[in-house]
């Protein structure tokens, strides 16, 4: 392997003679000490002299986008850069270039995308389309990352346009055949059907309900034990005011070991499980018993059947919490 | 019950010591968070009882003195730094709302009795922070993310003064709001996915504030809250932090607090719950956030706390015999109540 030269310090440097540097001031006795590197301790020691000085130059771009490199959590070195960035008036989309690779890199940490969060509001709506696609592209190396997710929904709804939302729906496809338990695609397909993405001329929202109820239906029919699904057809339900046993005759086949066997075909509305599910599911189960209470009276009792048997057989890591939805249940009736 | 795993309490102690003496130089990526580690570290200390008896008047001077080094005044008012990685006097080495937050409690751990805090400073601080939407950010006038962890340090520091008159508390309580999802927990922002961390900030956030014109949770809400928190327990019996995600002894003790704030701490399986944090400690000190990862401050001080809340609801054959015993802990503030009562003694104003 050829050994990577250490970088020469900015003290051994010529064109950084002018700068002052100043090291970090810490009394006798420092608590939790970080053991800084050479090269760190350089940077940052040029960083805070530039600051001090309140420069603001090309070199200054190269500085913290040095000392970022080394520490993407500085969040004084990327409010510093920004602020340089906007007074060199400098271009937009080199900056996005090098934020394509950081963001690549530093997937997790909060500045990144802070950054490009800012970069975004001053380039305005040309720069979106390019934006989603390449936060599609950083979701497929790492499909759940909250910090990218977070910045789709973000660039989504800040520029709400009508362009940029027409393709939002078929992404969310795209995303679910790859992995229909990503409870982040999930999340995603809400935002767009319910809250922000909802466009004019989706007045019908009647339709739309129904569409949703069938694909949530058709997904559960070919992964039954997927919570984040289950939650999602939930969410429609309680959303849109609807009743849990609207989908009363779909659960049922889930809730027991052997469905009965359709006899008619494929019923479109209702699709079953498959074969070689799992079953019963457990969310079915606690679904048909919140229908049941839904329906009171003499249904809660058969409510109560069924969480004793999430207690005591399908589910006994809550048998805690089915005992008290059956106490709470039993106090009401 | 078969007793759980012994917890290595020396191991830990001796693991949150050498971190407050020098933290390696792969951890570098706290520079700008220094002062959480430092909580972390000090309140590792605090959860396991050893932070009177087994350091020196001497350290614990010397720990508050560089904390109240971090202290720093200005025109938005005053708080504290993560630590001196700024040190420059050019407004961006500002305070931060996190680190002030951790701050005052690290310095509650070490009974500091805050004659050296400005309070109308502390007050105009957290104000600066907040933005025209109820949200707050990192440093003042909408500097760096503003996020719910914003939103609960400046709600956790209002509490401890007793005084809320300095922000708007209902366009927060809004913003903490248009963060909630349909799967009944909370996202980081508005509109995204319901995650362990940011439901209990916003949970606890909720019930920090001093009362409102309504309820902060309706009953039906509380419901769906208390459903999907419940269901974060994975059969391992950890917490995960989102739906279908791998358990992460973090999310233990964001889940299991935000619970216990609920009042719903009855309804997880408490022993499995510490039986995985068990399995989590990390064989040279320190706690991991899976089995078989290596420990970090970070989640050695939050599976503790979780531990905390927990385990003394086992039987005593399960504790080991006081082998996981811990001081009453206080879910809304994330410390020792004997910790949380000195804070709320000493921080607030003097009325004379």
């Amino acid at each position: 392997m050829i050994p990577v030269p250490a970088p020469v310090l900015y003290a051994a440097r010529d064109e950084w003679k002018d700068v002052v540097p100043i090291t970090q001031y810490e009394k006798a006795n420092p608590l939790a000490p970080i053991l800084y590197s050479e090269e760190y301790k350089d940077a940052t020691d040029y960083l805070r002299g530039i600051v001090q000085a309140g420069e603001k130059s090309e070199r200054v771009l190269q500085l913290t986008e040095h000392v970022i490199r080394l520490n993407p959590a500085h969040y004084s070195a990327w409010q510093y850069r920004y602020e340089t960035l906007l007074a060199l008036e400098s271009s937009l989309e080199a900056e996005v270039a090098l934020m394509d690779e950081l963001a690549d890199k530093y997937l997790k940490t909060y500045q990144v995308w802070h950054h490009r969060r800012l970069l975004l509001i001053r380039a305005g709506l040309p720069g979106a389309p390019a934006e989603l696609a390449f936060i599609a592209k950083i979701l497929r190396q790492d499909e759940k990352n909250y910090h990218t997710w977070a910045h789709r929904q973000w660039v989504l709804a800040f520029y709400n346009d009508d362009g940029l939302w027409a393709g939002e729906l078929d992404f969310v496809d795209t995303m679910m055949n790859k992995d229909v338990r990503n409870n982040s695609v999930w999340h995603h397909r809400f935002f767009v059907v319910f809250q922000a993405g909802v466009r004019q001329g989706e007045e019908d929202r009647e339709r739309i309900v129904r569409r949703e109820i069938i694909y949530v239906k058709q997904n559960i029919s070919l992964a039954p034990n997927n919570a984040s699904a289950w939650n999602y057809l939930r969410g429609v339900l309680e959303f849109n005011k609807l009743p849990l046993s609207t989908v009363g005759p779909f659960i049922r086949p889930y809730t027991v070991s052997l469905p009965d066997p359709v006899d008619d075909g494929i019923d479109l509305e209702n699709p079953g499980p498959g074969r070689g599910a799992e079953l019963p599911c457990a969310a079915a189960v606690e679904f048909l018993a919140d229908v049941y209470e839904e329906e009171g009276k003499a249904s809660v009792s058969k409510a109560v059947e069924l969480w004793k048997s999430l207690a005591e057989e399908h589910d006994t890591m809550r048998k805690k919490y089915w005992e008290y939805r059956i106490q709470q249940a039993l106090v009401r009736a | 019950m078969n007793p759980l795993p012994p917890l290595a309490r020396s191991v830990h102690t001796a693991y949150a010591k050498n971190a407050l003496v020098r933290l390696p130089g792969s951890l570098g990526n706290v520079d700008a968070s220094r002062m959480a580690i430092v909580f972390y570290c000090i309140g590792t200390l605090d959860l396991l009882g050893v932070l009177q008896d087994q350091t020196t008047e001497m350290e614990r001077l010397s720990w508050r003195n560089w904390i109240w080094e971090q202290y720093a005044a200005g025109r938005y008012g005053t708080g504290f730094k993560p630590g001196p990685f700024m040190s420059t006097n050019s407004g961006h080495d500002t305070p931060h709302i996190i680190m002030t937050y951790t701050a005052l409690l690290s310095l509650s751990m070490l009974r500091d009795d805050f004659s050296r805090l400005n309070r109308q400073g502390l007050l105009r601080f957290v104000a600066s922070c907040q933005n025209s939407n109820g949200s707050f950010s990192n440093t003042p006038n909408g500097g760096g993310d503003s996020d719910l962890r914003n939103l609960y340090s400046a709600f956790s520091i209002c509490s401890l003064l007793g005084d809320w008159s300095s922000i708007d508390v209902e366009s927060a309580i809004a913003f903490v709001a248009s963060c909630r999802t349909y799967e009944g927990g909370y996202g980081q922002l508005p509109s995204c996915e319901a995650q362990g961390g940011t439901t209990y900030l916003a949970i606890a956030a909720l019930h920090l504030a001093p009362p409102g014109p309504r309820p902060r949770l309706s009953t039906a809400e509380r419901a769906r809250s208390e459903h999907w928190l419940v269901h974060s327990q994975d059969a391992s019996g950890g917490f995960r932090g989102r739906t279908g995600k791998a358990p992460d002894a973090c999310y233990c003790f964001w889940g299991g607090a935000a619970l216990q704030i609920l009042s719903a701490h009855d309804k997880i399986n408490a022993y499995a719950f510490t039986e995985f944090i068990a399995a989590c400690q990390f064989p040279y000190g320190g706690l991991a956030k899976a089995p078989g990862q290596p420990s970090d401050p970070h989640h050695t001080y939050l599976s503790l706390a979780a531990a905390a809340m927990y385990a003394p609801r086992l039987d005593m054959s399960a504790r080991g015999y006081g082998q996981w015993d811990f001081a009453p802990f206080n879910p809304l503030l994330n410390a020792r109540e004997d910790t949380i009562r000195w804070a709320r003694s000493h921080i607030p104003a003097r009325r004379f």
